[in-house]
């Protein structure tokens, strides 16, 4: 019990408190604008939070994820433009209802079915983490290789575009990590005999260059201007929300479960979790044929589905280390610097820091409806801020951010390399995620694949000798043969039973 | 500018042999048989199976020349000027901040580039000296980055 009252004071503290309200209106703000995903506000955001302690700096990052999650569906509302990759699995049935007069009605479903999402991912957080952590003392080299593994896997096949692009962002992730004299017999590696570079590519630099640079880079290409904003009309954001939790309960379950267990896989996030959900909640819909016109069912499972993964991303990153999406993959690093190394051993020696992010995710997820509320009727305000003044901004908060981890302009070069490759991997289709997580994971990979290879002695079979190494092994060689078996179903149809099957064939063997 | 699928494929070849030549000289752990080179030379060896199989996935494709697809912005000059302006500004930023202070290098920067995005200079200059102002005392007074300091500027700090 005095964990727990050590956790509140941690958090209910004024300085605490204010660091999550600023962090909300940051959130939304960033989320409201077409084309700032919230994996960009959390990139923006960690400069600022290396100056914090560790629970004010956690708190930030998770209450601006969730509120940037859900403000991704502003601009998708009424621009039809979403502004996250989450939003945009049901932005088809949101801008409809808006050309309707229901945006309220649509953003506010959104807000209520996004924060109980979000709470039932907690709960599951909560309740979940702590047991895994018990069994993750257990484990050793042979589990966190496979684990890492699986995680990098998940995120190639889930990672928007074709599973070879997923693999070549995934490749120059891994490469990136192995620079720098931080590695098994400590020499130094690509390093150009850079002093910087002995230390490794640092994260955050890159992260910023990756994420929020090349966002820069691409407008700034496009030259596109702010679109029109629909009316939308005055229904009321939470009037009828109520009749939709009673109408769609088992949708609502529905979305909070299968966004909770997807977020909660190394390597996969709130992006695939929407997606999946509305494809469930049309498939299971007893309207199959309204989705898309306007239909607030979709919205509700979906919507409900993208917060629960935030909360449950967080499951693999505490417990193992392993991030579950790029925003927690950002955020194992920010622990890292921190010098809080996430993993089981963290509940056992900081196990008052694990309540308090507890706390600060309930804190979070509640906070969201008033701020929602404000949001929405700010949205028109914010969606005409022209984002050829905004662009050159957030440029600036990119230099600095990247200026400031290490006080070094080598930062800001190191910004603006990965920038130009971002900006590139996106000419090309190649998804950025599976870089991020091969950088952050790169190190882990690498210690604990040499680790098993010399305490097996060169036998790939130990990998397989434990029982969880074992059934996590056979986990992920079993991801690996989707793509297979998918072909084999293709083949097994004849290939000619219409697009669906011939879309599946183009994601995977592109 | 997009890489058509056989160039891709023949880049990522090129970039598995690559390391994994530049892999050899790196040293192992005393008396074992991994060490620095281990985890180079398996991402290297990840990346030329990739490669090998994209060229003949490409070439099954009926893809014959890697060719080098140029998107719709670099047709345009104001589109190709205005992303060679962004990057030339943040080493511009790289080369002159520590010299002239933050304070006149973001300006440029804010300012500049917004202009570039067809802003009104008087905005573009108002909006700049505002955000740089805030990111100033945000930054440097707020967090304490030692941001360049301009001698004139001093009394920002």
């Amino acid at each position: 019990m005095s964990i727990l009252a050590e956790a509140f004071a941690l958090v209910f503290q004024p300085y605490v408190l204010l660091v999550i309200l600023a962090a909300a209106a940051f959130g939304m703000f960033v989320g409201a604008i077409p084309g700032l995903t919230a994996t960009m506000a959390t990139a923006l955001l960690v400069p600022v939070t290396f100056f914090m302690d560790p629970v004010p700096a956690i708190a930030a990052i998770v209450t601006a994820t969730a509120m940037a999650i859900f403000a991704g569906d502003i601009p998708g509302t009424l621009l039809r433009m979403p502004g996250t990759p989450a939003s945009a699995a049901y932005v088809e049935d949101a801008y409809k209802m808006t050309r309707s007069g229901r945006a309220e009605e649509a953003l506010g479903a959104s807000l209520v079915f996004s924060a109980i999402g979000g709470i039932f991912g907690t709960i599951v957080l909560v309740t979940a983490a702590p047991v895994l952590a018990e069994v993750a003392l257990k484990f050793s080299s042979f589990e966190y290789f496979w684990l890492v593994v699986l995680g990098l896997s998940c995120a190639v096949f889930v990672s928007p575009g074709s599973v070879p692009r997923g693999m070549i962002a995934l490749i120059i992730g891994l490469f990136a990590a192995t620079i720098g004299i931080d590695n098994p017999a400590g020499q130094p590696r690509y390093t150009f005999d850079n002093v910087e570079l002995l230390a490794g590519v640092q994260f955050i630099p890159a992260m910023i260059g990756l994420f929020a640079v090349s966002e820069v880079l691409r407008f700034v290409a496009s030259g596109a201007e702010n679109p029109a904003v629909e009316k939308g009309g005055r229904t009321g954001v939470f009037r009828k929300q109520w009749t939709n939790l009673k109408r769609y309960p088992v949708q609502t379950l529905r979305g909070s479960v299968t966004g909770t267990a997807i977020g909660a896989l190394p390597g996969a996030g709130a992006d695939i979790a929407a997606w999946i959900s509305y494809a469930i909640s049309k498939k299971f819909s007893k309207q199959p044929q309204k989705y898309g016109t306007g239909h607030v069912e979709g919205l509700v499972e979906a919507g409900a589905s993208n917060n629960g993964a935030v909360s449950g991303a967080w499951i693999p990153a505490l417990v193992f280390g392993i991030p579950g999406d790029s925003i927690t993959a950002i955020v194992i690093g920010v622990l890292y610097i921190k010098g809080l190394n996430p993993g089981p051993t963290i509940f056992i020696n900081q196990p008052q820091l694990i309540y308090a992010v507890f706390i600060v995710f309930f804190l979070a997820n509640i906070i969201m409806l008033p701020m929602g509320w404000i949001a929405i009727k700010a949205a028109r305000t914010i969606l005409s801020i022209p984002a050829r003044v905004l662009m050159p901004i957030i440029l600036m908060f990119c230099i600095v951010g990247s200026f400031a981890i290490n006080n070094s302009p080598f930062g800001i070069i190191l910004m603006l390399v990965f920038g130009v490759i971002g900006f590139l991997m996106e000419e090309n289709d190649v998804p950025i995620a599976p870089a991020i997580l091969g950088l952050v994971l790169g190190p882990m990979l690498e210690q604990n694949f040499v680790t098993s290879m010399i305490k097996a002695d060169g036998s790939f079979l130990a990998f397989f000798e434990r029982p969880i190494a074992a059934g996590l092994g056979l986990f992920t060689i079993a991801v690996w043969c989707i793509p297979l078996v998918m072909l084999l179903l293709r083949r097994g149809r004849g290939g000619g039973e219409g697009k669906p099957a011939v879309d599946a064939s183009d994601r995977i063997g592109d | 500018m997009k890489f058509n699928d056989l160039l891709l494929g023949l880049l990522v070849l090129l970039g598995g042999i690559a390391i994994y030549v530049s892999a050899l000289g790196f040293t192992d752990i005393p008396g074992q048989d991994y060490g620095a080179g281990t985890m180079p030379r398996a991402v290297a060896v990840f990346a030329a199976l990739l490669g090998l199989f994209m060229i003949v996935k490409a070439l099954v494709a009926g893809i014959r020349i890697p060719s080098l697809d140029l998107a719709d912005w670099l047709g345009s000059r104001r589109s190709v000027l205005s992303v060679l302006v962004a990057l030339v500004l943040v080493v511009f930023y790289i080369v002159a901040a520590p010299s002239i202070g933050f304070v006149p290098a973001s300006l440029v920067v804010m300012a500049v580039l917004m202009m570039t995005l067809k802003t009104k200079p008087l905005t573009a200059v108002a909006v700049s000296v505002l955000a740089c102002v805030v990111i100033q005392q945000a930054f440097g007074r707020l967090l304490l980055v030692p941001l360049p300091r301009s001698e004139f500027l001093g009394f920002l700090w």
